[in-house]
């Protein structure tokens, strides 16, 4: 979004413009981007040199983004690729550039507004969504797979990766064996990871039903391969520290989990 | 213990690329569910389900590798998937029972 909205050239990072970050920050002391800076923010600067990018880099930012067509002629691009960042650069300069992603920004927040999640937005670090498609056997655990990469990736602990992994992999299984499709949202906000799992399905009649061990609707078909011993929701109340299922006979479920960090 | 000593001294086949780790306690099924409850980082999980999806199962509950028993033939695409994302799909010609016979006198308790 912001390389369109400030008609930004790409100087490193080609394949991961679709980083989320959260935050601007504008500053040409690299000082103040290591004091005040955020994680998962993304630095304006007019210091074309590779300082700004290791700068970045320490004060946990997912990127720069140089002003006024500079680009780093030093080793800037090669620290950025070993370390992950997105280096782009605009012809714009710093105030038109804020002013520009301000305006995309409150135009982009006007879609979310006056819901519960608007609140939520605010605060999140990191947001990532999913789709996993029913009866995909093939690709089944796969949303789950990617969604362990970025958690690794952030460096959370990995016994509590391990349980975010497990508990949405079931629900995953569950979508892949009962739903026609699902959304998997990812939200990670300061002390809790949040996965919410939303399908379009047949629903579950019964909840509680569902929750004990063992009760299982799966096809002896998808027995065979190894899925549906009726432990999938058990194994995600293990897991989580909060599970909430909604659910509507012929509509769908959503399947709400809560990690604390 | 280690994946490479195994192979050694068991006679294994190793299947897909990985690289080789150290083994801890040994997990029996063949259900996915029950993998994900039951196996613990590190351990060996023993199946005869050969499905693709036993490599993010594997990955996510992070065993030391997988070993396809009774000399089952494993899919293509499951190796393949195994390799991609580092996870040793080993074979072995013997059942279950026999191989976990063989495990437990090489002293890999379950754990």
């Amino acid at each position: 979004m912001i390389k369109d909205v400030l008609q930004a050239t790409v100087i490193e990072g080609e394949d991961k413009l679709d980083t989320t970050v959260n935050r601007v920050y504008a500053s040409d002391l690299m000082s103040d981007v290591l004091a005040f800076g955020r994680p998962y923010s993304i630095l304006f600067t007019g210091l074309a040199t590779q300082q700004a990018v290791i700068s970045a880099h320490m004060a946990e930012f997912k990127g720069v983004c140089f002003v006024r067509g500079k680009i780093p002629k030093d080793g800037a691009k090669e620290f950025a690729k070993e370390n992950d960042l997105v280096l782009l650069s605009t012809e714009m300069d710093m105030y038109d550039a804020c002013v520009r992603i301000e305006s995309a920004r409150r135009g982009e927040d006007a879609s979310l507004k006056a819901g519960p999640a608007a609140a939520k937005t605010e605060k999140m670090l990191l947001g990532h969504e999913l789709l996993i498609e029913g009866s995909d056997f093939a690709n089944a655990g796969m949303a789950s797979t990617k969604l362990k990469a970025i958690l690794k990736k952030i460096g959370f602990d990995p016994k509590l990766v391990r349980r975010v992994a497990i508990s949405t992999y079931e629900g995953e299984m569950n979508v892949v064996m009962h739903a026609q499709r699902a959304k998997v949202k990812l939200a990670v906000t300061p002390g809790l990871i949040e996965v919410v799992i939303d399908d379009e399905g047949k629903g579950i009649p019964d909840v509680d039903l569902a929750m004990q061990k063992g009760y299982t609707t799966a096809t002896e078909e998808m027995r065979a391969m190894g899925f549906g011993s009726g432990m999938g929701l058990p194994n995600i109340k293990k897991n989580s520290d909060e599970l909430d299922i909604t659910s509507e006979v012929g509509k769908g479920t959503t399947l709400r989990m809560k990690f604390y960090t | 213990m280690t994946t490479q000593d195994l192979i050694e001294k068991i006679g294994l086949k190793a299947l897909s690329k990985f690289e080789h780790r150290d083994v801890d306690g040994v997990f029996v099924s063949d259900m996915l569910s029950d993998v994900m409850a039951g196996a613990k980082s590190s351990n060996l999980w023993l199946t005869i389900q050969t499905h693709k999806s036993i490599v993010p199962a594997a990955n996510l509950v992070d065993v030391s590798a997988v070993i396809i028993t009774s000399g089952k033939e494993v899919p293509q695409d499951t190796v393949d998937l195994a390799s991609k994302y580092n996870i040793a799909i080993l074979s072995s010609d013997l059942a279950t029972f026999e191989l976990v016979g063989r495990l437990y006198g090489l002293g890999l308790g379950s754990k």
